[in-house]
C-alpha cells in the first residue's frame, strides 16, 4: 500500500541580506493513515514544513523537496486547479493563531458556510451541518457562536471554530498546527477524541503539530522531534519518556508538575552541536 | 558620520540607537522599493515632474504667458524652436508645460497633504470609538460619496467661484471619504486586538492610541489609496479646469490648455495633444508607483 | 480585606437574543502578595473575570475592589499604575509597527516616569533580555522572547498586582520553564499580588497557593495548592480535568466510539 503522503528533503527557505537561510534543512517521512506528531521548539520549522506540505509558504520564501507525494500525486508542481481540489476538500490545515487566521470583521458562520456550502445541496443543510460541527468540538452554545464575531469568543471557542472549519469537508489529511493549546484539558480530550475516531474510523492521516509533549505521547503514533529545521530524534510516541536525543530530555524536564516539584523550573541548556 | 550611514549600521539587526531603528526601517522599505520596478518607473515620473517644476524657469526657452508674434508664430507645428508647437496665442506649449507642472504638482500635494489626514482621523475615529459617533461620521461621509466627485466638486467652485485655489479646496473636500472608510475598515480590523487593550491598560488617552497606535497602522494602505487617487485628482483638476473653472486664463494649467485646444484639434492637433499627453504620462507615474507600494507595504496580495 | 476582593461579579455581554452571560456571580478575595489561580472550561469566562476587573469588560452585577477601594466605571490613572495585565497571545498584543523601547517608553511617558531610559535597560534586564533586543521589532523575537517583552512592559510601572492571562499556554515547553521562572522571581522580590489564568493544572500548582476552578461561568470549587498536589478534589468537573490532566488515553477514543 503506497503510503498517504511521502516528503523527502523538505527545505524552507527565506531570503535575507545575508542569502536564504534556510528553516527547513532536509525532512523526510512519510504518513500512513495514523497519528505522527511534529514537536519542537518555538521557531524549529514546525509551522513551516506544514506549510510547505500545502505549498503555503509565504512569499518570498521558497520551499523545495527531492519528492512531495499525496497519494502518489505529485504536489511539487501542483497547478492552481489541483491545488483549489485538494486544500480544504482533501487536505485541511488547521493554522497555528485562531485569532489571526480568522477574518475579524465576519461572523463565524459565514467563515464555516463557506466551507460547508462545498460539501452540501443546500444552504439549510450546509448551517446544519456547521452547527453539528460546532456541536461535536463541544462548544456549548453552537447557534450563538454562529453568530458571533471572532472577537466576541474566547481564546479556546476561537480555536475550536477554527477546527470545525477545517473538518467539515472530512479531509484525508489534516494538518493541525497547535490545534489544542488554549484549550482545557477536558475539552482537549473531546477534540482528540474526534481526531481519534477520524483517523481509526475514516483512515484520515494526521499530522499533529504540538509543544505538549504529555499530550502528544499519549495521544499519537509516531513523534518527529525538531530542532533547528532537523528532524533531531524520531520514535514511537510511547517510547517518547525514553528518548536518546539531549534536546528531548531537556524537554521533558522543564515541564512544572501538578504533584509540585523543583523550584526554579530546569530550564533547557542549549548546545551550538544540536543545530549542526 | 559617513561610518555612521554605512550600510552595516542601517542593516543592523540590533540597532543600538532609536534614531538608527528608524532610520533603518526607512532603508529596509527603501530596499524593498527598490527591486519593484513599477514601482522605480513611477518614481522616476514623479521626481522627473518635481525638477521641471523646480527648474521651469530655467528649463523653458520662452515665456509661458506672453506669447510671441500673433502674426507669423500663430499655431505652429511641433520644430526645433517650438518643441511642442504653438497655441492659438503664440505661446510656447513646451514651456507652458513646464510651467503647467507647478501647478499639477501644487494641486497634487495640497489635495494630499489636506484629504489623507481628514480622511485618516474621520475614518480612525469613527472605526475606534464606534456607535453614534461611527454612525452620524459615517453619514457624512456617504453623502459625500453619493456624488460623483467631479460633479460635486464643481458644485463646490461654482459656490466658491473659480479659480485654481477654490478648486484645490473642492477637490480635498471631495476627495476625503473614501480615505475614511478605509480608514474605518482597517480600525475595524485592529480595535479588538490585543495590542490595543494593551495601551488602554496602560492608562493612554483615546486621543493618544489613535494617533500613536491606530493611525500607524491604517497609514500604509491609506497613502497606498491616494497615490493611485493622484491620476484622479490630476484629472478632476484638469476636469475643472478643462471647463474653465479651475485655473483661469492665461495661468498654464495643463485641463484648461487642453480646453483651449480643442476647437483647433483637427486642425492643429498638438494644441490639445501636448498637455494630454503631460496629464497621462503624470498619471501613469502616480499609478505605477501606488502599485509597487501597495507590494512593498502589503505583501499579501502580492502573487 | 484583601488586595482585591470580588464579590458576587457578573458581567454580561450584549442585549436580546445576543445576550451573553460570560460571568455569574463569582466572589473571591486575593491577599497582598498571594498568588492565586483561575482554572475551568474553555469560554467559562476566566478572562473575562480579569477583564471586567481592569474595566474592559461590563459589570452588570457584584463589585469589585482594589485595596479596599471599590472600583466603579473608567479606571482612573492611578489604578493602572497598580494593576497590570499580560495577554494570552504574545503575537497580538505587541503593536507590529513599535520597537521594544517604545513599547517599554510609552507607558512611562503617559505615567511621566522620570529616568526613563534606565528604566527601560532595568526592565529588559529583569526578563532577561539583553540591551541588544531594545531596538527590535516583534517581527523580529520569537514568541518567548515577545511575551517577556509584553511581561516587562507590564512591570515597567512597578505595579502591585499582576494579572496572568494564560502567559504560556504559547510557549513551548522550556521556553514555559524560562518565563515561569521568571514570574517566580520577580514575584518574591517584590512582593506582587498574582492572579494568574490557565487551564494547565500543572502551572496553576506550580506557581499559585490557592485556585479556584471555573466552570460555565460560576466558581464550582476553590482548592489549596496543597489539595492540588494530593489530588484532592470534590466537584465533578475538577476531578475529571485532574484526571484529563494525564494525558490522553487510548479508552477515551474506544469508550466515547462504542457510546456513539
Ligand atoms: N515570513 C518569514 N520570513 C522570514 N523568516 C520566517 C518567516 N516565517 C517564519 N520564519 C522563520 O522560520 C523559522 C521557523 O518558523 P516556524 O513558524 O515554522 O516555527 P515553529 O516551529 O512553528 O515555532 P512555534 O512553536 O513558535 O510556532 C523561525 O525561525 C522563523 O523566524
Ligand atoms: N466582547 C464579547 N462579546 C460577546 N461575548 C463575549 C465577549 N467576550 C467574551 N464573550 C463570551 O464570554 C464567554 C467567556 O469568555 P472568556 O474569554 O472569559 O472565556 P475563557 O474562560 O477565558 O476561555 P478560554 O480558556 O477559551 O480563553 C464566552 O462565551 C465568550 O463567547
Ligand atoms: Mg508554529
Ligand atoms: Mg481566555
Amino acid at each position: 500500500m503506497t503510503p498517504l503522503l511521502e516528503v523527502e528533503d523538505l527545505r524552507v527557505s527565506f531570503p535575507t541580506r545575508h542569502g536564504r537561510t534556510e528553516v527547513v534543512r532536509g525532512v523526510s517521512f512519510s504518513l500512513g493513515r495514523e497519528r505522527l506528531a511534529i514537536v519542537g521548539e518555538s521557531g524549529s520549522g514546525k509551522s513551516q514544513t506544514g506549510r510547505a506540505i500545502l505549498g503555503l509558504t509565504p512569499p518570498p520564501g521558497k520551499a523545495t523537496a527531492a519528492r512531495l507525494n499525496f497519494e502518489g500525486q505529485d504536489l511539487r508542481n501542483a497547478t492552481p486547479k489541483q491545488w483549489r481540489d485538494l486544500r480544504g476538500r482533501r487536505i485541511s490545515l488547521v493554522m497555528q493563531d485562531p485569532k489571526f487566521s480568522l477574518n475579524p470583521v465576519m461572523t463565524i458562520g459565514r467563515q464555516l458556510m463557506e466551507a460547508a456550502t462545498r460539501t452540501s445541496q443546500t444552504r439549510a443543510e450546509a448551517k446544519d451541518h456547521a452547527l453539528a460541527m460546532l456541536e461535536a468540538v463541544q462548544i456549548r452554545d453552537p447557534l450563538r457562536v454562529f453568530k458571533a464575531y471572532p472577537h466576541e469568543l474566547s481564546g479556546g471557542m476561537g480555536q475550536r471554530a477554527m477546527i470545525a472549519m477545517m473538518l467539515i469537508p472530512e479531509p484525508d489529511l489534516l494538518i493541525a498546527d497547535e490545534p489544542t493549546s488554549a484549550l482545557d484539558v477536558t475539552v482537549q480530550i473531546e477534540v482528540l477524541r474526534i481526531l481519534d475516531r477520524l483517523v481509526t474510523d475514516r483512515g484520515m492521516g494526521l499530522i499533529f503539530i504540538s509543544h505538549d509533549l504529555r499530550l502528544v505521547s499519549s495521544f499519537c503514533d509516531r513523534v518527529l522531534v525538531m530542532y533547528a529545521g532537523k528532524v533531531v530524534e524520531e520514535l514511537r510516541a510511547s517510547n517518547l519518556a525514553q528518548a536518546q536525543h539531549p534536546y528531548t530530555q531537556g524537554l521533558f524536564n522543564c515541564l512544572p508538575k501538578i504533584e509540585g516539584g523543583i523550584r526554579p523550573l530546569p530550564t533547557l541548556q542549549r548546545d551550538a552541536e544540536w543545530a549542526r | 558620520m559617513t561610518l555612521y550611514w554605512s550600510r552595516e549600521w542601517l542593516l543592523a539587526e540590533q540597532p543600538a540607537s532609536r534614531r538608527q531603528a528608524r532610520v533603518g526601517q526607512a532603508y529596509r522599505t527603501w530596499l524593498a522599493l527598490r527591486t519593484n520596478r513599477m514601482a522605480m518607473v513611477g518614481l522616476t515620473i514623479i521626481a522627473l515632474l518635481i525638477l521641471m517644476a523646480i527648474f521651469a524657469g530655467v528649463l523653458a526657452p520662452f515665456d509661458p504667458i506672453q506669447g510671441g508674434d500673433l502674426r507669423t508664430e500663430r499655431l505652429q507645428p511641433p520644430s526645433w524652436t517650438h518643441l511642442m508647437g504653438t497655441d492659438d496665442l503664440a505661446r510656447d506649449i513646451y514651456s507652458r508645460i513646464l510651467y503647467g507642472s507647478r501647478i499639477t504638482l501644487m494641486v497634487v500635494s495640497l489635495v494630499a497633504v489636506i484629504a489623507t489626514p481628514v480622511g485618516l482621523l474621520v475614518g480612525t475615529i469613527a472605526g475606534y470609538f464606534g456607535g453614534w459617533i461611527d454612525n452620524v461620521l459615517m453619514r457624512i461621509t456617504d453623502i459625500f460619496l453619493a456624488f460623483p466627485q467631479l460633479v460635486l466638486a464643481l458644485a463646490f467652485v461654482a459656490a466658491l467661484g473659480p479659480g485654481i485655489e477654490n478648486a484645490i479646496i473642492a477637490i480635498a473636500i471631495t476627495s476625503w471619504p473614501p480615505y475614511a472608510r478605509l480608514a474605518r475598515a482597517e480600525t475595524l480590523t485592529i480595535r479588538n486586538a490585543d495590542h490595543i487593550a494593551a495601551i488602554q491598560l496602560q492608562g493612554a488617552s483615546s486621543a493618544r492610541i489613535i494617533w500613536g497606535h491606530v493611525v500607524p497602522l491604517c497609514l500604509s494602505s491609506v497613502i497606498v489609496r491616494v497615490t493611485l487617487d493622484m491620476a484622479g485628482i490630476i484629472l478632476t483638476a484638469a476636469g475643472l479646469g478643462f471647463l474653465g473653472l479651475g485655473a483661469q486664463p492665461p495661468q498654464p494649467e495643463w485641463g484648461a490648455m487642453i480646453a483651449g485646444g480643442r476647437q483647433f484639434i483637427i486642425d492643429d492637433w498638438w494644441v490639445a495633444t501636448m498637455p494630454g499627453i503631460a496629464i497621462f504620462v503624470v498619471s501613469l507615474g502616480f499609478n505605477f508607483l501606488g502599485d509597487g507600494l501597495r507590494d512593498v507595504f502589503d505583501p499579501k496580495v502580492r502573487k | 480585606m484583601g488586595m482585591i476582593d470580588i464579590t458576587d461579579l457578573a458581567v454580561t455581554f450584549g442585549h436580546g437574543a445576543a445576550r451573553v452571560q460570560a460571568v455569574r456571580g463569582i466572589s473571591f478575595s486575593v491577599q497582598r502578595g498571594e498568588s492565586y489561580g483561575i482554572v475551568g472550561e474553555s469560554g467559562s469566562g476566566k478572562s473575562t473575570v480579569l477583564r471586567a476587573l481592569v474595566g474592559l469588560a461590563p459589570v452588570t452585577k457584584g463589585t469589585l475592589a482594589l485595596d479596599g477601594d471599590t472600583l466603579i466605571g473608567r479606571r482612573s490613572k492611578a489604578f493602572y499604575r497598580r494593576v497590570q495585565m499580560v495577554f494570552q497571545d504574545p503575537y497580538a498584543s505587541l503593536h507590529p509597527r513599535q520597537t521594544v523601547d517604545s513599547v517599554l517608553s510609552e507607558p512611562l511617558a503617559i505615567h511621566g516616569f522620570d529616568d526613563r531610559e534606565g528604566r527601560v535597560a532595568r526592565a529588559l534586564d529583569d526578563v532577561g533580555l539583553g540591551l541588544g533586543f531594545r531596538f527590535r521589532y516583534p517581527h523580529q523575537l520569537s514568541g518567548g522572547q515577545r511575551q517577556r517583552v509584553a511581561i516587562a512592559r507590564a512591570l515597567i510601572l512597578e505595579p502591585e498586582v499582576l494579572l496572568l492571562d494564560e502567559p504560556t499556554s504559547a510557549l513551548d515547553a522550556s521556553i514555559q520553564a524560562e518565563v515561569l521562572n521568571l514570574l517566580d522571581r520577580v514575584r518574591t522580590e517584590r512582593g506582587l499580588t498574582y492572579i494568574l489564568v490557565s487551564h494547565d493544572l500543572a502551572v496553576v500548582a506550580h506557581m499559585c497557593e490557592r485556585l479556584m476552578v471555573m466552570q460555565h461561568g460560576r466558581a464550582v470549587e476553590e482548592l489549596s495548592r496543597a489539595d492540588l498536589h494530593a489530588r484532592v478534589a470534590t466537584h465533578e468537573y475538577t476531578r475529571t480535568l485532574l484526571l484529563a490532566s494525564e494525558g490522553y488515553r487510548v479508552s477515551d477514543g474506544a469508550a466515547q466510539g462504542a457510546a456513539s
